[in-house]
């Protein structure tokens, strides 16, 4: 399923643009969002949700137009959401709570949601809790909980706004293979600060900054962003001040820091090979 | 609409607070007229006394459902779990009816325990057992449409100001409307308007002790007090409902507005 944005804008009444005539099409399989605090992905995970209207431009998921009320209901039976800001009702307990989101995902058939809620609550390993109130649960084990719902009907489309903020190190990772397991013949898109899970899941990303596209392309070209930029150096003295330190690490003589800038930082920097991270960052600078 | 009004329901019945609360104003009741209730346990007009009780529960009990339906509707966005509903295929307005029905629905558990524990009660210790049969139309016509108009307000008021402010805001409406007698200044009380009921407990109950419902003279908005009869009656509950309808309507409009 691919999904084809052109022109796209969402104005926040009394607010800047948070979307400025945005023109993104992303193809099935997994896609990464990146960007700054504010930048407008989760607006436009929302747009796509259906769960606000755009102010200009046009969104097609698939063969439905995502800005027409039919086109919007059409989406939403093939999609599985999971908000960044995602709560859960504290009086029921895991299973309850599957078990309402899947009927109103019309799973009605009763034996096909208890199997399917199973399915999902070993998945993110909450079946041990599943009968516990929410009210006792920890962020993590919450954001789980709405891992598993996001994945109910089965979704053809899955969008996931920062899945992974609160989970722990082997759950984030566990996650992570889950979300690239399913891509395959699904469009799962991604948007999140870790810039490593971009890395180890995606092929193709988009970066948007101040609701514009800066960068659409795969995770080599970002990367490559920062060739011959990214430079290491250890010194005892002060940390380097031109570029952006991105790791500054105790070493025997003084401190070693990776620094991603235009000029290497001093005279005995050494160029290092750029990942991700060092790419996105270029990215901003040149910006 | 099914699946929320089950779900929302369950929710409400799990909220400790809302024992307590109509215990406590049971209790009060009971304790302001320990020897009132001890003569109406005697009372041989079943018809009468039930009507009675009612009438006093049906002035008192709302206030404190009224305050904790308050929080039903404005809560999913607080929590955080409205975008993940609103994500769903399912229909805003199914699923706001079964919100409706739903929280009305575990609000008025405790009132059909309290009314049908004082039946009970009432036809062992006066050997009048046919006062269950008049609780239970006492519940269908005076109880339950005051919850939905209740109710109703309850969902929606909230919307446009804070909780808080409704709550207050409805326990000086409920005195006023329903309370305050119409020879002291303008009010709804004593009203088909009044959810408290009193057309339909007077003349479908058999509520004896006072004459409530019908013209007060002098009264303003007499308009709303038409002859009491059983019509009328009936008419009072078809107003309530239809009240309580258009608050809704204005919930569904509201939250359209509000979440595109
Ligand atoms: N409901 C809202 N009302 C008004 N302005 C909003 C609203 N939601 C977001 N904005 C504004 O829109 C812009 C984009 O916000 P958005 O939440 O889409 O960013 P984001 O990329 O998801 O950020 P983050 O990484 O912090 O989650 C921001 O400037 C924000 O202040
Ligand atoms: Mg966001």
């Amino acid at each position: 399923m691919r999904i084809e944005i052109s022109g796209l804008t969402k104005v926040y009444k009394g607010k800047g643009r948070a979307l400025d005539d945005l023109d993104l099409v992303v193809p099935t399989g997994m896609f990464g969002l990146l960007g700054a605090n504010g930048a407008g992905k989760t607006t436009l995970m929302r747009i796509l949700a259906g769960l606000l209207r755009p102010t200009a431009g046009t969104v097609r998921v698939g063969e439905h137009d995502g800005t027409a009320r039919a086109g919007r209901l059409a989406v939403q039976q093939i999609l599985g959401y999971l908000p960044q800001d995602l709560g859960v009702y504290p009086d029921l307990t895991a299973r309850e709570f599957l078990d309402y989101i899947a009927l109103l995902k019309g799973i009605d058939d009763r034996a096909a949601r208890r199997r399917r809620v199973g399915e999902l609550l070993e998945v993110v390993a909450l079946t041990g809790d599943a009968d516990r109130r929410l009210r006792g649960y920890s962020g993590g084990m919450r954001r789980r909980v709405g891992i598993a719902q996001a994945l109910l009907a089965d979704p053809r489309l899955l969008i996931v706004d920062e899945p992974t903020a609160g989970l722990d190190p082997e759950e984030r990772i566990r996650f992570r293979t889950l979300l690239s397991q399913l891509a395959g013949q699904r469009t799962v898109l991604l948007s999140t600060h870790i810039v490593d899970d971009v890395a180890q899941t995606c092929r193709e990303l988009a970066v948007l900054a101040s609701g514009r596209l800066v960068f659409r392309g795969t995770v080599g070209d970002l990367t490559r962003q920062a060739d011959g930029r990214v430079w290491t150096v250890v010194t005892a003295g002060p940390a380097p001040t031109t570029g952006t330190v991105v790791s500054a690490l105790p070493h025997d003589d003084g401190m070693r820091y990776r620094v991603v800038g235009d000029s290497p930082p001093a005279f005995d920097a050494s160029p290092a090979a750029p990942n991700l991270e060092d790419g996105y960052l270029a990215l901003a600078q040149k910006a | 609409m099914i699946a929320t009004a089950r779900y929302e329901m369950a929710m409400m019945l799990r909220k400790r607070s809302m024992w307590i609360t109509n215990a406590v104003i049971v209790l009060l009741l009971v304790l302001l007229n320990v020897s009132g209730w001890g003569d109406a346990l005697r009372d041989p007009d079943a018809r009468n006394t039930v009507a009675s009780t009612v009438f006093l529960m049906n002035l008192m009990l709302p206030v404190g459902y009224g305050s904790l339906l308050a929080d039903r509707l404005i809560r999913d966005s607080r929590l955080g779990v409205a975008p993940i509903l609103d994500a769903t295929p399912a229909s805003p307005t199914g699923r706001l009816a079964g919100k409706y029905l739903g929280t009305c629905a575990a609000a008025a558990v405790p009132l059909a325990v309290i009314l049908f524990g004082f039946a009970a009660v009432y036809s062992v210790t006066a050997g009048r057992p046919v006062a269950l049969a008049w609780a239970a139309l006492a519940y269908a016509v005076v109880v339950l449409p005051a919850v939905l108009f209740v109710g109703a307000f309850a969902l929606t008021v909230p919307l446009v100001m804070p909780a808080p402010l409704f709550r207050v805001l409805f326990v000086g409406y409920w005195f006023w409307g329903n309370g305050i007698s119409p020879a002291v200044m303008p009010t709804t009380t004593q009203s088909v308007l009044s959810p408290a009921g009193v057309y339909s407990n007077q003349e479908l109950v058999g509520l004896r002790d006072f004459t409530l419902a019908g013209p007060v003279p002098g009264a303003t908005l007499n308009f709303l007090r038409p002859e009491a009869t059983p019509a009328t009656a009936w008419l009072s509950v078809g107003v309530l409902l239809a009240v309580a309808a258009l608050a809704l309507g204005v919930a569904q409009t509201l939250r359209t507005r509000t979440t595109r």
